[in-house]
């Protein structure tokens, strides 16, 4: 399989970056996924060679300054669940569907307690359990991710 | 074989240690450090407002790109509105019309009487607060917080701290100012407190937003207080900030606990964020913010309300006809620049005209911002 192109990479950051500009209304604020997370993990373990940790961080960096949060907050917590994806790369190429599903899904968890644990740092409420339900549409997303741009690319037996 | 050089230099065939540069631990540590830094840095240090800036600045585009599928929906929404429903608003709206332009009149009057008697009484002239028309463009993106986005910036002369209203009642306060947009904290979020005053027998306390419940608490008021469900919160006006006279919430529950000296007080806020467009962002009358006893200006509360009602009309005539005859934007400021002695003396006699049951304001309240 031909290495993926970087204008492909750049064009789907800036795609997933006007979702999370999009105006949610209520409902969909509870069931937005992570459109920069989703897209930026898939493209760390399909294509590692464009995107590295800084990217993902940078990603974060964009979600903080779009959303007005803490900046540095969802940077440092991108971070993290890119470096617990990358360190399994080479094997998460191999794995099944259901075993990747599974994985992921455990990223994205990692990433929404890491929020969670630092909002309640800086004195924040319990929310109450719609907030873990981005981690299904942050699964769907991926899903999306998985028909549009294929599965992760094994690498060649040589 | 011949092989193309693609297929050579294919990046996912190479060893580890060739492409990936850093390992990634140490890719992570750096760039975890520096988030945390700049997280302290934007917690405690301001310098980073300016790089917030920039970049909403260069988001803008994209922000507008991603808000226009909403818009058109929008436009199209209207478009298809049905003439039966144009008919009736019509008819509505020219009846309020009627009614306001009769209570206008007796205004009119009314405010050239109190303006007299504050001049004979020496008192201190109302605030007449210049308001900005802003529009909501969403609900915050962020679901912990209480935050909604205008359509209007520092390149509209907007301040953080200005207060912002609709037409039923408090909304906010503007917290954080962008070239074009700015963003407004709810009244129930927990980091914003707002002085008030029951409107049946002008107590004066603070309420505190609840964070995520839509609710506003009263803490700190003995249960022997006189307040009951049903009761009308207004603001105070003692902070500057908010215009006196302003709804603000109605009481809807009342727990008095053994144990506690304190009545758990719950209410519910008036204005409706969810369901206008429109709002009217408020200028902070310009006081000397250094002087506590400033701010506890006296003013008459529903002089202040109604004056505040009178720029309501003159902003939207501004912007109806764009023809202003008598412009809200040199309001007579005489607040400003008077000693506080002479303000506390003020008092009880400016107090007079209308609302004699004002008991004598404390100069000011504790208050979390």
């Amino acid at each position: 399989m031909k290495p993926v192109k970087f204008s492909t990479f750049f064009f789907t950051l800036l795609v997933g970056l006007i979702f999370q500009l999009y105006p949610w209304s209520n409902a969909g604020i509870i069931v937005r996924p992570d459109f920069l997370l989703v897209i930026m993990l898939y493209w760390l373990l399909q294509a590692p060679y464009h995107c590295n940790i800084g990217w993902v961080w940078f990603a974060g960096l964009l979600v903080d300054l779009s959303t007005g949060s803490l900046l540095g907050q969802h940077a440092l917590t991108f971070a993290i669940t890119a470096f617990l994806g990358l360190i399994y790369q080479r094997r998460l190429v191999l794995f099944n569907r259901w075993q990747l599903y599974l994985y992921v899904l455990f990223l994205f968890g990692v990433e929404r307690g890491l929020i969670l644990l630092l909002k309640l740092f800086a004195g924040g409420e319990l929310p109450d359990w719609t907030y873990a339900f981005p981690i299904v549409s942050d699964l769907i997303l991926w899903q999306f991710m998985i028909i549009w741009f294929g599965e992760l690319t094994r690498p060649k037996k040589l | 074989m011949l092989k193309g050089i693609h297929q050579q230099l294919d990046p996912q065939e190479s060893p580890a240690f060739f492409i990936q540069g850093p390992k990634p631990f140490s890719r992570l540590m750096f760039f975890c450090t520096l988030s945390l830094v700049m997280m302290a840095v934007d917690a405690r240090f301001d310098y980073l407002s300016q790089v917030r800036q920039w970049f909403s600045t260069a988001l803008h585009p994209l922000e507008v790109i991603a808000s226009a599928p909403n818009e058109w929906g929008r436009n199209i929404n209207t478009y298809f509105t049905s003439h039966n429903q144009l008919i009736q608003d019509n008819f509505k709206l020219k009846q309020q019309a009627l009614i306001d332009h009769a209570a206008l009149q007796r205004l009119a009057t009314v405010d050239a009487e109190n303006a007299h008697l504050r001049t004979l009484l020496a008192g201190d002239a109302p605030i007449i607060p210049e308001a900005t028309l802003g529009e909501v463009m969403h609900m915050g993106r962020d679901p912990f917080s209480n935050i909604i986005t205008l359509n209007r910036g520092s390149h509209h002369h907007i301040t953080p701290g200005q207060a912002v209203v609709d037409e039923q009642g408090v909304v906010g306060q503007i917290t954080r100012v962008y070239p074009f947009t700015s963003e407004v904290t709810l009244i129930t979020d927990k980091k914003l407190s707002i002085p008030i005053q029951i409107e049946r027998n002008q107590l004066r306390a603070i309420a505190f937003g609840e964070g995520k419940r839509n609710t506003l608490d009263i803490p700190y008021l003995p249960t022997s207080v006189d307040i009951k469900v049903g009761d009308k919160l207004v603001t105070s006006g003692i902070d500057g900030v908010y215009p006196a006279g302003l709804a603000v919430a109605i009481v809807t529950q009342i727990k008095q606990s053994q144990d506690s000296p304190f009545a758990k007080i719950i209410s519910r806020p008036i204005a409706g964020v969810n369901n206008h467009k429109h709002v009217l962002i408020l200028k902070v009358p310009d006081s000397p913010a250094t002087n506590p006893m400033s701010e506890s200006r006296p003013m008459l509360q529903r002089n202040n309300a109604q004056h505040l009602d009178q720029s309501v009309v003159d902003v939207l005539q501004k912007n109806n006809a764009l023809v202003d005859p008598n412009p809200v934007t040199t309001p007579p400021v005489l607040d400003a620049g008077q000693p506080p002695d002479t303000e506390m003396t003020a008092q009880p006699d400016s107090a007079v005209p209308t609302d004699p049951v004002a008991p004598p304001t404390p100069p000011t309240t504790p208050e979390r911002r």
